[in-house]
């Protein structure tokens, strides 16, 4: 049997950074294909090139043998794909008909909508997928789950023949992905090739015919499912050799210097205890959606909790906002450079001061410019910021001098616990080391470093100890040679 | 008289169904104040005091669903008004001066979405340099100085009746009913909607935006400038000074009708016209009930408060219900 679409050596490249490497990849009709790999491996970029969001580079797509162009979500609307949003835009306060025929209503010859027989098309489609939503429902008022059938529905409508689902069942509940995946089953069987992104491989292994495994932009290959395992495919996503580029670990782990104890928030985590010792870099592994940065967050005040206590040093402290976990001398990175970290249109030297401005006053509560200057300077020197111009606007420089400068700003408040969330997101490999330079210099000056990081050869390669989230519960604390990727996998996914 | 509080519940939902219970409330106080409140002279009066904001909320609720604001409406009133003015004066035949005025409104709104849409200008600004320039322009075309001596048949427009029924006053119901039916079941109009919720999504599913922006920025000024055309015939006369500040009003009229300023797709004709009789009630009502007019403004203002956070409070019990 002949692919439904196929696609040959695509290329595409950000910037300087290659996403995708020659792949080659081919969807056969009425099949349920898996795209699986690391974050960053090039998944969600591969599923926007065919579904017209991005463009390709290079190389080359065929729908049944033919060559096409897929410019636009609309083009690849005509040609029958359909890609399901992570992200759902449908209009809250519509109703779920007119959202699935937005701009497609059916009406008189004056262009007045006929509703009832909107609703019903809409309703012929829910009996056909054998889903229960009522199309006069506002699109507001369903949960995500339903909002992504409507979506799914849309597709139908649409005469789709490809259906791409990104990471289709990060928000949902057990039950809602027992039923979603009825679905996806029930449209292999009329011939419609789902396509879906995950990272849950039980998942994967249960309603998948073929999976694709995506490494570092490079496809490593497309395995029919019943001729796999869930450990051959860990060991095709992990597989690579990178320990020697990070600094060499902590020989000597000093006193506990925070315990935290039973985090919680109602049924979104629980449970979350652990210890940050002096002169240590703990790593928090897990999936996406783990609740990893949910739970940090309420640690230090800037997220709901329901429990949980914390000490310090032994003492409990109490923590209502940022500003009484600074005080305790917590501080947090945050994994939103863009809207929570930085002041985009503030100067490097301000954003670095910012935290702790009692530091650069002088008597009487007046700024004193050279005290910021001065420290600002040996800052930018340490941690090599470029260019070394103080003056300059946060939002002119790279994505890793942002990210050193979001370092910079936590050094200045000297922080006895320092957590870092993705230190090294869309920063380039250079100043990637870097970072990890100054975190493990930072460590030896004696305080503990939290890092939460999706990069599984981050966490391995730099990581003392590692706690493994998932699904807001610590599954395993590993350290020492337990910390590898397989390991770490095996807790996350399993 | 359960079911009857259902079925217009059903139909009309919480916001508006609570906004028409104040109004019912305030008019049954005011009635009490004054026996006079609750006759229709009274309501012609009041109506008539707020009829030219009336026209212009008409096409601001269609720009704020499609996510954008009109400021200059206040100014293209009294462009429109002394346009008129000169063009009749100076002897034009006054339907033929009516046609080009409006032709001449409805340039200013597509200038307003050239702005927002090509050169990526929000409507905030855009339509603020608008407002400003507009008025300038009133301004220098009449040399600051009234323009009177209208002909005996343009005060019709303004001053006329039909059936009883002062003429503005029915073109403001013949616009709110026919546009409020469109908007509520037409495609076309169906998609402002769209454009306002998120208008990336609208264009993926192939809705034109930069037509329905022209179209509703179009529209606002159209209906500005069809206003400036009644107050000049209502007054028999037209200042620039008209409509100082009634861009405001039209809003406020606008959102405490339940349309969503802060996040467009969201809001109905119906609950402009509520909010229109609210803000013609609070603005008549005080002139009736013997308030000191020095703490006018102030009641008036407090009123407004009060009004946008039973606006906001009965969006939030919305939202919570969705999610519930």
């Amino acid at each position: 049997m002949g692919a439904l679409l196929e696609l040959s050596n695509i290329d595409k490249s950000f910037h300087e950074n290659r996403v995708l490497k020659s792949v080659n990849i081919s969807f056969m009709a009425g099949e349920v294909h898996a795209i699986v790999g690391e974050n960053g491996a090039g998944k969600s970029t591969l599923m926007k090139i065919i579904g017209g969001i991005y463009r390709r580079d290079t190389g080359e797509l065929k729908l049944e043998g033919t060559p096409v162009n897929v410019d636009s979500p609309i083009d690849a609307m005509n040609h029958g794909i359909s890609l399901v949003h992570q992200e759902l835009s449908l209009a809250d306060n519509r109703t779920v008909a007119q959202n699935i025929f937005c701009n497609r209503e059916p009406t008189n010859r004056l262009g007045f909508i006929k509703w009832s027989e909107l609703y019903r098309m809409a309703q012929d489609l829910f009996d056909d997928m054998a889903v229960d939503i009522h199309p006069k429902s506002l699109a507001g008022s369903l949960n995500v789950a339903r909002q992504q059938l409507v979506e799914i529905a849309k597709a139908l409508s649409l005469n789709a023949r490809i259906i791409i689902m990104d990471e289709p069942t990060s928000s949902l509940s057990e039950q809602e992905v027992d039923s979603l995946y009825g679905i996806v089953e029930r449209l292999r069987d009329r011939g419609v090739t789902v396509v879906f992104i995950s990272h849950k491989l039980t998942e994967v292994f249960r309603v998948a015919d073929r999976i694709t495994v995506l490494r570092d932009g490079e496809l490593i290959g497309t395995l029919p499912t019943a001729d796999t395992s869930s450990s051959e495919i860990i060991r095709m996503m992990v597989g690579r050799n990178i320990e020697d580029l990070y600094p060499p670990k902590t020989k000597e782990v000093g006193d506990a210097l925070m315990d935290v104890k039973d985090l919680g928030f109602r049924n979104q985590f629980s449970d979350i205890s652990f210890t940050v010792k002096r002169g240590e870099i703990l790593g928090l592994a897990g999936l996406v959606g783990a609740q990893r940065s949910e739970s940090m967050l309420a640690l230090f005040g800037a997220a709901p909790k329901t429990s949980g206590t914390v000490e310090v040093h032994g003492k409990p402290i109490t923590i209502k906002s940022p500003r009484d976990a600074i005080a305790a001398g917590i501080c947090y990175l945050t994994e939103d450079r863009r809207s929570k970290g930085l002041f985009q249109t503030m100067t490097v030297s301000w954003n670095i001061v910012v935290t702790s401005l009692k530091k650069i006053l002088a008597t009487g509560s007046f700024y004193q410019g050279r005290k910021r200057q001065d420290a600002v300077s040996r800052l930018m020197e340490s941690l090599d910021i470029n260019p070394r111009r103080p003056e300059n606007w946060v939002q002119n420089l790279s994505g890793g001098n942002q990210q050193k400068v979001l370092l910079g700003k936590w050094l200045f408040a000297e922080p006895e616990i320092l957590i870092v969330d993705e230190p090294t997101r869309g920063v380039d490999v250079g100043a990637k080391s870097q970072i990890h330079l100054a975190l493990r210099e930072l460590v030896t000056t004696g305080i503990g470093v939290v890092v939460i990081s999706s990069e599984q050869p981050e966490i391995v390669g730099l990581c003392d100890r590692v706690l493994v989230f998932k699904e807001g519960r610590i599954t395993a604390e590993l350290s020492g040679d337990e910390v590898t990727q397989e390991e770490i996998v095996k807790y996350a996914t399993v | 008289m359960k079911k009857l509080f259902y079925s217009i519940y059903n139909r009309l939902g919480f916001h508006s169904t609570a906004l028409l219970g104040v109004l019912i409330g305030l008019s049954i106080i005011m009635r009490f104040r004054s026996p006079y409140f609750l006759t229709w002279f009274n309501f012609e009066i009041l109506f008539m005091g707020f009829i030219l904001e009336a026209i212009m909320a008409i096409g601001m609720t269609l720009v704020i669903i499609s996510g954008g604001i009109d400021l200059s409406v206040s100014s293209v009133l009294p462009f429109s008004a002394i346009l008129t003015g000169l063009l009749i004066t100076a002897g034009v035949p006054v339907a033929l001066a009516v046609g080009i005025t409006l032709l001449a409104a409805l340039s200013v709104g597509m200038i307003n979405a050239t702005l927002k849409i090509v050169l990526d200008v929000h409507p905030f600004i855009a339509t603020l340099a608008m407002m400003l320039t507009v008025r300038g322009l009133a301004v220098a075309m009449s040399g600051g100085q009234s323009i009177s001596g209208f002909p005996a048949e343009f005060a019709f427009l303004g001053q006329g009746y039909i059936f009883g029924i002062p003429v503005p006053i029915l073109i403001f119901i013949i616009l709110a009913v026919g546009l409020g039916t469109l908007l509520r079941h037409h495609k076309f109009f169906q998609q402002i909607y769209f454009i306002g919720y998120d208008s990336k999504a609208a264009r993926v599913s192939g809705i034109n935006v930069t037509l329905m922006n022209y179209f509703v920025f179009g529209l606002s000024s159209l209906l500005a400038g069809l206003a400036g055309i009644i107050a000049a015939s209502q007054y028999g006369t037209a200042h620039n000074s008209f409509a100082i500040g009634a861009e405001l009003k039209v809003i406020a009229a606008v959102v405490i009708g339940g349309t969503n300023i802060v996040r467009g797709g969201e809001g109905n004709m119906f609950g402009t016209v509520l909010g229109v009789l609210f803000m013609a009630i609070v603005f008549n009502a005080f002139a009736m009930s013997g308030i000191d007019t020095y703490w006018q403004e102030i009641v008036n203002g407090i009123m407004l408060l009060v009004a946008i956070f039973m606006v906001e409070a009965a969006r939030k019990r919305q939202n919570r219900l969705a999610l519930g």
